[in-house]
């Protein structure tokens, strides 16, 4: 079947393309237009904003550790009124797969990264992600803290070792790429330790958290991963970690790297109160270090919940609690932390936080390297997307969300300077074309010939949240899946993997380490494609080269 | 072998079906009950509760809420088992039950380590099979003033009424502090939320100075499985219903006995795959027993089914790890699974209305 969508203006910056135009679809995928065949169905789109399906690199939305969010804090909810038409009977707003899947499409987002997968639980990830619909779903593996990498490095093995450790990691658990979150922090904790910075050693096996970030990001380059190294530093949330973030940029050495949640790195110790923005100075090595990606984790106001597996962070973060109940779980390797919080426009450090995040939007130069993420539900729920949106492209309306902040907050940031404004082929970099690079993915985040017909249309509104709130219409692999907001069919998307290749002698080498450790099999950690309960759950990306 | 029965007679898998798509048609207020199954039918059991506006509930959620109350109202600080064989050098063992709650306990974990057991009761003779467990207190029933005399000494307040020596409550308290990651391992099947509270509440008060966790015994009948499922499928824990098109969480409303004691129920399906017995309530509504072990045949309609991991491949709980893993079958059989029998059932209903 052939599908058009006629005339509307195609924002496609993978292909240079900004113009009013025809998409073609057949068979799931984008065509060029084919001479001399009439379509089968036409969607008159003219007027509309027509943009390839939006790319999360970054989204807390299935695991073990989600659910224990969910567990503890049963009265949270997404803020959200999709419409569910027929008998598909589901709340509005439960934190649960489903609702999940159907916010994120409404708003026009086909691929989403949970990007904190434990290799121990990574099954659950996968049966929580295979229960989300609509989206494709990807995860990231976390690795830094777990023993057995820990005690390669502390013996001195050499990167062949490493390397075929993280390909069987990132095999065992179907991730995509690799994470490091506070390298060695949480082995560190276990040991009592209460702060731990990058040139800290991981008492138990004398390892520096600097150590082990260059370790994994060179054994993610010799594995050619289709994504870099991603990190979450040390000293989250802290004020002067700005010196924190900026090491570990120095530290990327001109390799890829990927900084997650930025702006939770963005905090000087000066003003009145000892906490200040360091937005701008983050935001300039970000632009002079062109090897570096990062996304930003935006703060938004109002509740919401704090998951983690910086298990030191979240510690510290306890006595914080809004409301006061937390939960501490010491994993196999990173484990979680679990705390609820209220991000209040009337708090200093809650208004700090915010306008770090936009202004490393809004001072970072390359929207290719700088990518749209509220680390949700971290900084806040993902369903706060449009509104951040609008305010990235109006500074109007930021002014007027200032003018309803702490004055005093504001004033030890620059965001009241700051002029620029997002325009639509920014936002289709950031949240199509850039995260479907950084991630590998050849036929997502454009809409050339070739690329899956993941498309999104949009309404032009002055509001621009309502437009990005509800697409108009949203195409999963050429199947119409939303019309004005409101959901029409529910399929299954796959979760994409990557599968490096490794030296079989590591198979052996994990089952000896895991009889003599734990006295078990490795085979507990199994994600098989039967026991996911959905034909063909899994896709493959290709390595790089 | 037969598989199903109407009232006693045996009959086709799929007469027993439309018997029972008959019974949950009739019904304004079905319970999904026992739910003793794999993570495949726990999906299958919350998508036809969600057909059928109905309310699941757990055999074992009792002891799951106890837990999970001290989670939601005040939070605390948990490790899993292999983090314990790695690194405990002290272990806390809380209370009777905890070998009957995971046999495994002692061959996992009892190594290598300082074991305190407290309050053991009838496991006494199980602590003094091992020479480094040290019982201190013995009645179980005088765990909760024991926690709350520890937690007081672990703040250096005075306590009066001790079950044991002052001194050997001190003496403990030097222990528990001096360990350099202790954990306490209990058994919510054992005592009420309170006592539960109060124990994790001194876990916390341990790590303003050292590393102390916990590690919660799990209930039975996969029961930490299926509570994680309804928790991503739904938002909310066990005892949840779909009566108004949306889940809601609501512990004593959504209770099965208590709604079908109650004759709010009008229509049961017990759910039980592990081999739990098919209880008896108060009242006696239309009842369907999907079950691997029919060895009364007094339900309306009952429905044999395989065992997971033994039947067939399934997904489960492991207590080992306290993770999600897959089990292969160790007989495999043509035995009906849970998650295909509700399958059956739900695409055998008739198209509901838009709501």
């Amino acid at each position: 079947m052939l599908t058009r969508l006629a005339g509307g203006r195609v924002i496609d910056p993978a292909n240079g393309r900004d113009a009013v135009g025809d998409i073609f679809i057949r068979d799931g995928r984008i065509i060029d237009e084919p001479a001399g065949s009439a379509a089968d169905e036409t969607y008159n789109v003219s007027k509309k904003i027509v943009m390839a399906g939006a790319i999360d690199v970054h989204s807390h939305i299935a695991g073990n550790n989600e659910t224990m969010g969910r567990l503890l804090l049963p009265e949270q909810r997404y803020p959200s009124d999709v419409f569910h038409p027929g008998h598909y009977p589901q709340p509005r707003g439960a934190w649960n797969t489903s609702e999940t899947g159907c916010i994120y499409a409404a708003m026009g987002f086909t691929t989403v990264v949970e990007p904190a997968v434990l290799p121990h639980q990574a099954l659950q990830a996968h049966l929580e992600l295979a229960d989300i619909p609509i989206i494709d779903k990807a995860t990231l593996t976390v690795l830094g803290n777990d023993d057995f990498l820990l005690n390669l490095l502390h013996r001195g093995e050499g990167a062949d070792a490493i390397r075929d450790y993280v390909a069987w990691t990132l095999a065992t658990s179907r991730g995509l790429g690799i994470k490091v979150i506070n390298a060695g922090g949480a082995a560190a904790f276990k040991d009592n330790l209460r702060m731990f910075s990058l040139d800290d050693e991981v008492p138990a096996y004398g390892i520096s958290s600097r150590a082990i970030v260059k370790a994994l990001q060179k054994a993610v380059q010799e594995l050619q991963l289709p994504h870099p190294l991603h990190v979450h530093c040390n000293n989250l949330g802290i004020a002067g970690n700005v010196e924190t973030a900026l090491a570990t940029i120095a530290a990327a050495e001109g390799l890829p790297l990927h900084l997650a949640h930025l702006q939770f790195y963005g905090y000087g110790k000066e003003g009145p109160r000892g906490f200040s923005s360091g937005g701008a100075r983050l935001a300039e090595a970000v632009n002079a270090a062109k090897s570096v990606t990062v996304d930003v984790g935006q703060v938004m106001f109002g509740q919401t919940i704090t998951i983690s597996c910086d298990v030191l962070r979240q510690f510290n973060a306890r006595n914080g609690a809004r409301p006061k109940k937390w939960m501490i779980c010491d994993g196999d390797s990173n484990g979680v932390g679990i705390v609820p919080y209220h991000y209040r426009v009337n708090d200093f450090f809650n208004a700090v936080q915010w306008a770090v995040g936009l202004e490393l939007f809004l001072l970072t130069n390359d929207p290719w390297r700088v990518f749209f993420t509220t680390d949700h539900p971290n900084g806040a729920p993902f369903t706060a997307y449009p509104d951040i949106l609008a305010l990235l492209m109006d500074r109007n309306l930021r002014a007027e969300w200032m003018s309803r902040l702490p004055q005093e907050a504001i004033a030890v940031t620059t965001l009241a300077s700051i002029r620029r404004e997002y325009t639509l082929t920014d936002v289709a970099i950031m949240t199509r074309a850039a995260p479907a690079k950084l991630l590998g993915l050849k036929d997502r985040g454009h809409l050339g010939a070739g690329a899956l017909a993941d498309v999104a249309v949009y309404e032009p509104d002055s509001d621009k949240a309502k437009m990005f709130r509800e697409a108009a219409l949203v195409f999963k692999g050429g199947q119409l899946i939303v019309r004005d907001g409101s959901l029409l069919h529910y399929p299954f998307g796959r979760a994409l993997n990557a599968h490096p290749a490794r030296e079989r002698a590591i198979e052996r080498r994990m089952r000896d380490y895991y009889e003599e450790r734990y006295g078990l099999s490795p085979d507990f950690m199994t994600v098989a494609d039967a026991a996911i309960g959905r034909p063909d759950p899994f896709e493959t990306i290709p390595c790089l080269n | 072998m037969a598989e199903a029965w109407i009232r006693g007679k045996a009959v086709a898998l799929d007469a027993a079906i439309a018997e029972v798509v008959n019974l949950l048609s009739a019904s304004r207020l079905p319970v999904i009950a026992g739910l003793g199954t794999d993570v495949a039918g726990v999906r299958a059991a919350i998508k036809l509760a969600q057909r059928v506006g109905g309310v699941i509930d757990h055999m074992h959620s009792e002891v799951l809420l106890r837990d999970l109350d001290v989670m939601r109202e005040a939070g605390m600080m948990v490790t899993t088992p292999n983090e314990v064989r790695l690194r405990a050098d002290f272990l806390l063992l809380v209370g009777p039950g905890l070998i009957e709650a995971w046999p495994a306990l002692p061959d996992r974990l009892f190594a290598k380590r300082r074991i305190v057991w407290l309050c053991p009761g009838a496991a006494a003779k199980s602590a003094n099979a091992y020479r480094n467990i040290a019982v201190v207190g013995d009645d179980p029933f005088d765990l909760p003033v024991m926690l709350a005399a520890l937690r007081a000494r672990c703040a250096g307040s005075p306590v009066a009424n001790a079950p044991v020596a002052l001194a050997a409550i001190d003496a403990l308290v030097a222990e528990l502090k001096k360990a350099r990651f202790g954990v306490a391992v209990w058994s919510a099947a054992q005592y009420d939320s309170l006592t539960v509270e109060m124990l994790c509440g001194l876990v916390k008060d341990l790590n303003e100075g050292t590393r102390f966790s916990g590690l919660p015994l799990a209930a039975a009948d996969n029961a930490p499985a299926v509570q994680q499922v309804t928790g991503w499928m739904t938002g909310f824990p066990l005892r949840t219903g779909f009566g108004r098109g949306l889940p809601e969480h609501d512990p004593w409303r959504f209770e099965a006995s208590r709604l079908i004691d109650s004759g709010e129920a009008d229509c049961v399906l017990w759910i039980s795959a592990y081999g739990a017995r098919l209880p008896t309530w108060k009242r006696d509504p239309p009842l369907v027993a999907i079950t691997a072990n029919p060895d009364t045949l007094r339900a309306d309609v009952t429905i044999a089914v395989g065992r997971p991991g033994v039947d067939h491949n399934a997904v489960e709980h492991l207590a080992a790890t306290a993770t999600l893993t897959t089990v292969s079958a160790g007989k495999p059989s043509t035995a009906v699974s849970v998650a295909s029998a509700l399958g059956k059932i739900t695409a055998a209903l008739p198209e509901s209305q838009p709501c």
